[in-house]
């Protein structure tokens, strides 16, 4: 966790075991969180989470929060679908509206 | 209201009657989180699905997930709900409890702006004439009240 502050949720364990992956899956395309756009979450809410929970600095995460405001989402962080499941999560904590999905 | 940065603790200066409304808030999301019926948009706004076309993984993702959500987020409020003072006075938040109060303060708004469909081309002047007026005002001056305390920590 390269935040520096806690996470609201307790995430450990929580990930869905490996043979509940569809068979349509491709291993070699990583998984992907998304942010969607939404009317409620502030701007520099939305900032401070994504500085919070990935610990991004203020810039990147302030151009993420842009992406999500301007286009309708942002890809956040990638990697395992396991670890993006354990991102969603988190970020449902915080109230963001996110999504995981293989990357296209 | 008034929030105040000093010595590393972000302070809420609240009035008698904002303590009240707040403890009121929090007691109506409370219930709200154990009571609202699966189809209700603000329940499914405070529990979003995790997979966006993949319904049977949205499904066990959400059996995996919502009930140990639910659980913190009313954790969360009663520990916000503990820390209002009983009349005028202050809540004295260290960076763990900013956090806190940032979520709680989220819930809220997404319980009440998803009530009141709220868009952002939403004209910032309530027309007095509207029933939902109250609900709106209240709603902007929690928004008010979680950008202050944002703006407090954001840049420490």
């Amino acid at each position: 966790m390269p935040g520096t502050l806690s996470p609201p949720l307790k995430t450990a364990g929580k990930t869905l075991p490996a043979e509940d992956v569809a068979t349509s899956v491709s291993p070699d395309r990583p998984w992907i969180t998304i942010v969607w756009n939404d009317p409620i979450n502030l701007m520099s809410y939305v900032t401070h989470v994504f500085m919070t929970v990935f610990g991004y600095p203020k810039p990147k995460a302030e151009k993420l929060m842009l992406d999500v405001h301007h286009r309708g989402r942002a890809v956040v962080s990638s990697g395992t679908r396991e670890r993006m499941e354990l991102d969603v999560n988190v970020l449902h904590g915080y109230g963001l509206w996110a999504t995981l999905q293989q990357q296209d | 209201m008034r929030v105040t940065r000093r010595r590393g603790h972000a302070r809420i200066r609240l009035e008698s009657v904002e303590a009240g409304l707040l403890a009121n808030l929090f007691d109506d999301l409370d219930g709200a989180l154990q009571t609202l019926p699966d189809d209700d948009p603000v329940r499914q706004r405070l529990f979003p699905a995790g997979y966006r076309t993949d319904e049977e993984a949205a499904a066990e993702f959400r059996s995996l997930t919502e009930d140990s959500l639910r659980e913190s987020k009313a954790v969360r409020l009663g520990e916000c709900r503990a820390e209002l003072p009983s009349g005028d006075g202050e809540v004295d938040l260290d960076d763990e409890a900013v956090q806190r109060w940032l979520t709680v303060l989220n819930d809220l708004r997404l319980a009440i702006g998803t009530r009141l469909s709220v868009s952002e081309d939403d004209d910032p002047d309530i027309d007095p004439s509207d029933p939902d007026a109250q609900l709106r005002a209240i709603y902007q001056w929690l928004t008010a009240l979680q950008d202050s305390l944002v703006q407090a920590v954001i840049d420490h």
